[in-house]
């Protein structure tokens, strides 16, 4: 059963959230302090974290730095009710996966949910090369030089998407629709912070990227030799 | 030439400056030259009537030395001739006084010559007129003339003359000269120190008058220069202020006004901070617990198979009317955004024809519920343009709303249109229409043309008013046409590269895109 940690500070939203997260089937924790967050998540090792950002004790970005420094894979949504805020970019930035902005659909909170945790299971199997880095798929992991890279689920997802299609080049939005599961959504923030923080990771000079490309004025493609084996 | 007029209408100090320079100078020219001729006649009066006294006295001493002489036995008239004339020449040099006998019919008689002169003097220098008019008047006559000299000398004087008769001898003019060398001198003198004077006085008065000019100018120069400043909308210019005087209450007052201005300006800027602070605070404090509500809705809303006809109804209507709220949520949030002036454009290349497609595909349907059709027309196939797409999009959905909106079932003509530097974008209906005199209210928050009438379908009342912002964020604008009856044409026009001016319109709303 999935188990979901929900960290907010209403507990009527809380509960609410308990009851429609339930009600999918996914078992629920509520938690309503930033610094409870962070022990509860150590004891419970959920399958994905839902964090609000305005949260006493600790903000929700400390909490999501905190969780990334225990866990790189577990996903993490941020709700806020902020849309147009530093916060959201911050807590990208801190290793958000996703975020959903206040009010927002029951349905679509789940439909988001599932997607973060299906991607983690891919429908891909064997090894991708993208230039010197190796992933394997089913393990979820990625080598350079016989040494792993930790990447969050997401991050993995989105190289993925970019790797098993080398050379094409993949907007934004067909990103946004492919790594998140949006279909609407032209907020390319995401997309952005994402890419830095890969980027961060996997490039050996972020500034001068080998592996993913932009293409100016349209998106990114995987760059060096892409090979299935 | 031009530069300087213009600096000089400028300048209150240049104005001044050269008003009190020509005052000064006429009067000054005006009292030296005065003055000057005041002096000269005076000394010229003087000087003529010491030598009228003195040459009646030397004309009635020579005609009393003569008469004398003609009662000696052997009258020596040449010498006595000689010595009166030549008596002169000691001091002359130093007097100025020349003497001169004329036999008044030109006759040498006795050893006495027609004429005789001292020092050299032409006898020629005694002007015709005065000889005549002695001779007519006999008495002493005057006038005055030039002293000539053998050696070309020339000395400006006058002439005194007299005539006399002696027995034995006959008729006798003589005549006095004096230059007015000494006179020349001194009034030679004056004039220079009258002009030297001039200048000083004119040279001190214009220092006096620029001082005095900039120190009164000055403080109306930093006051005009902290108008300015303030103007700009640096509310922390102050004027310095020195002493008691009048500048000093100039620059009080001035600082006064200038520190009411920014408090009230402060005051005011605080108050819209407040305001729009609360807007957005209020909106977003709304919005937890209205993520609350549309959870319990859904909940109740997906259950609600199982309820009675009338519960099931509310449920739905709780959950439409949920939606509706969070819309104008959102959209009072973006309006309280634009006040507070802290939108921004998240700028990148867009087709508007694709934008456009995709509101079309995603309304069409609420469109069909009203009976209403959307057509789309393209005359260009460049309608690239540097845009937030996500505003762009909002834009479009808001003018395609309205439409539909106001249709009344009628048809929807949608028109893409582009030149060099702008896209244009109409969105024409034939529904409702819009009087003349609301065109531009429309764009007014909450404005309704009738506000008896429902929303049918209803927006938040902001649509309009937000979509406005976006496209002047995005340098563009929106215009209207519309008539009462025959429906109304929304058309947008965006710039095509960011920043630039939209130029020509493609597409105007008073032709008929039909």
């Amino acid at each position: 059963m999935t188990s979901v940690l929900v960290v907010d500070d209403d507990q009527d939203l809380a509960e609410m959230l308990g009851i429609v997260l339930n009600g999918v089937g996914m078992e629920v924790d509520l938690v309503s302090r930033g610094d409870e967050a962070i022990e509860v998540f150590k004891n419970s090792q959920p399958d994905l974290v839902l964090l609000d950002i305005m949260l006493p004790g600790a903000d929700g970005i400390e909490v999501c730095k905190a969780i990334r420094k225990q866990s790189s894979r577990v996903p993490i949504v941020m709700l806020t009710a902020k849309s147009d805020t530093n916060d959201i970019v911050k807590g990208l930035e801190a290793g958000a996966d996703d975020y959903m902005v206040k009010p927002f659909k029951p349905s679509e909170l789940v439909a988001r949910i599932r997607t973060r945790l299906r991607r983690t299971s891919g429908e891909l199997n064997g090894n991708l090369l993208i230039g010197d880095l190796t992933i394997d798929i089913v393990e979820h992991s990625v080598m350079r030089n016989g040494k792993e890279i930790p990447l969050t689920r997401l991050e993995f997802d989105l190289l993925v998407a970019l790797g098993k299609e080398p050379g094409r080049v993949f907007t934004r939005e067909a990103l946004l629709s492919e790594v998140w599961g949006y279909r609407h959504s032209t907020d390319t923030r995401l997309v952005n912070v994402h890419i830095q923080r890969l980027r961060a990771k996997i490039e050996h000079e972020p500034e001068e990227p080998q592996i993913i490309l932009t293409v100016r004025g349209v998106g990114y493609k995987a760059g060096g030799s892409g090979v299935k084996s | 030439m031009n530069k300087l007029i213009s600096s000089f209408r400028k300048s209150l100090f240049l104005k001044v400056f050269s008003l009190s320079a020509l005052v000064s100078l006429i009067l000054i020219s005006a009292i030296g030259s005065t003055l000057y001729n005041r002096l000269e006649d005076g000394i010229y009066k003087d000087k003529i009537a010491s030598s009228i006294s003195e040459g009646r006295a030397a004309i009635q001493f020579a005609t009393y030395r003569f008469t004398i002489e003609s009662l000696n036995g052997k009258p020596n008239f040449s010498s006595l001739a000689e010595e009166i004339v030549k008596s002169t020449n000691v001091s002359a040099a130093e007097s100025g006084r020349e003497v001169v006998l004329f036999n008044t019919k030109g006759l040498k008689l006795r050893g006495v010559p027609a004429s005789l002169t001292s020092n050299f003097l032409e006898p020629e220098s005694v002007p015709n007129a005065l000889r005549k008019a002695t001779v007519k008047n006999k008495e002493i006559t005057w006038e005055r003339g030039t002293l000539s000299y053998v050696n070309k000398r020339e000395l400006p004087g006058i002439f005194v003359g007299g005539v006399f008769d002696i027995p034995k001898l006959g008729k006798y003019e003589m005549y006095m000269a004096y230059d007015f060398v000494a006179q020349e001198r001194s009034i030679d003198l004056i004039g220079r120190s009258l002009w030297v004077t001039g200048f000083l006085l004119l040279v001190l008065i214009l220092l006096t008058a620029s001082i005095v000019l900039r120190m009164s100018v000055k403080p109306i120069q930093v006051a005009a220069e902290i108008a300015e400043s303030l103007t700009t909308g640096n509310l922390k210019t102050r004027m310095s202020v020195r002493g008691e005087d009048e500048t000093a209450r100039l620059g009080i007052a001035f600082n006064q006004m200038a520190t009411t201005l920014a408090e009230q300006i402060g005051r005011l800027e605080n108050l819209s901070r407040i305001q729009q602070r609360f807007v957005s605070d209020v909106s977003h404090e709304l919005r937890t617990p209205l993520t609350t509500i549309r959870m319990a809705a859904d909940v109740i809303s997906s259950a609600r198979a199982n309820f009675e006809p009338n519960v099931a109804r509310s449920a739905e209507l709780l959950q439409s009317q949920i939606e509706k709220f969070e819309q104008l949520l959102q959209d009072l949030l973006e309006v309280s955004r634009f006040d507070a002036e802290a939108a921004t454009l998240n700028f990148t290349k867009l087709d508007l024809y694709v934008v456009l497609k995709k509101c079309i595909d995603d309304l069409s349907p609420v469109a069909g519920e009203k009976g209403t059709e959307i057509n789309m027309r393209k005359t260009s196939e460049r309608t690239l343009i540097d845009g937030d797409s996500r505003r762009i999009e909002r834009i479009i959905r808001n003018l395609l709303n309205n439409a539909i909106d106001h249709s009344e079932g009628g048809p929807i003509d949608v028109t893409l249109e582009a030149n060099e530097s702008a896209v244009s974008l109409s969105v024409r209906d034939y529904g409702i229409g819009i009087e003349k005199q609301y065109w531009n209210r429309v764009f007014d928050r909450f404005w309704r043309a009738d506000p008896s009438r429902s929303r049918v379908r209803g927006g938040t009342g902001l649509g309009l008013s937000i979509a406005l912002e976006d496209a002047v964020l995005h340098g563009g604008d929106i215009k209207v046409w519309g008539e009462i009856g025959k429906g109304a044409n929304f058309v947008l026009t965006v710039p095509k590269i960011a920043g630039t001016p939209i130029g020509t319109y493609p597409l105007s709303p008073s032709t008929d895109t039909k």
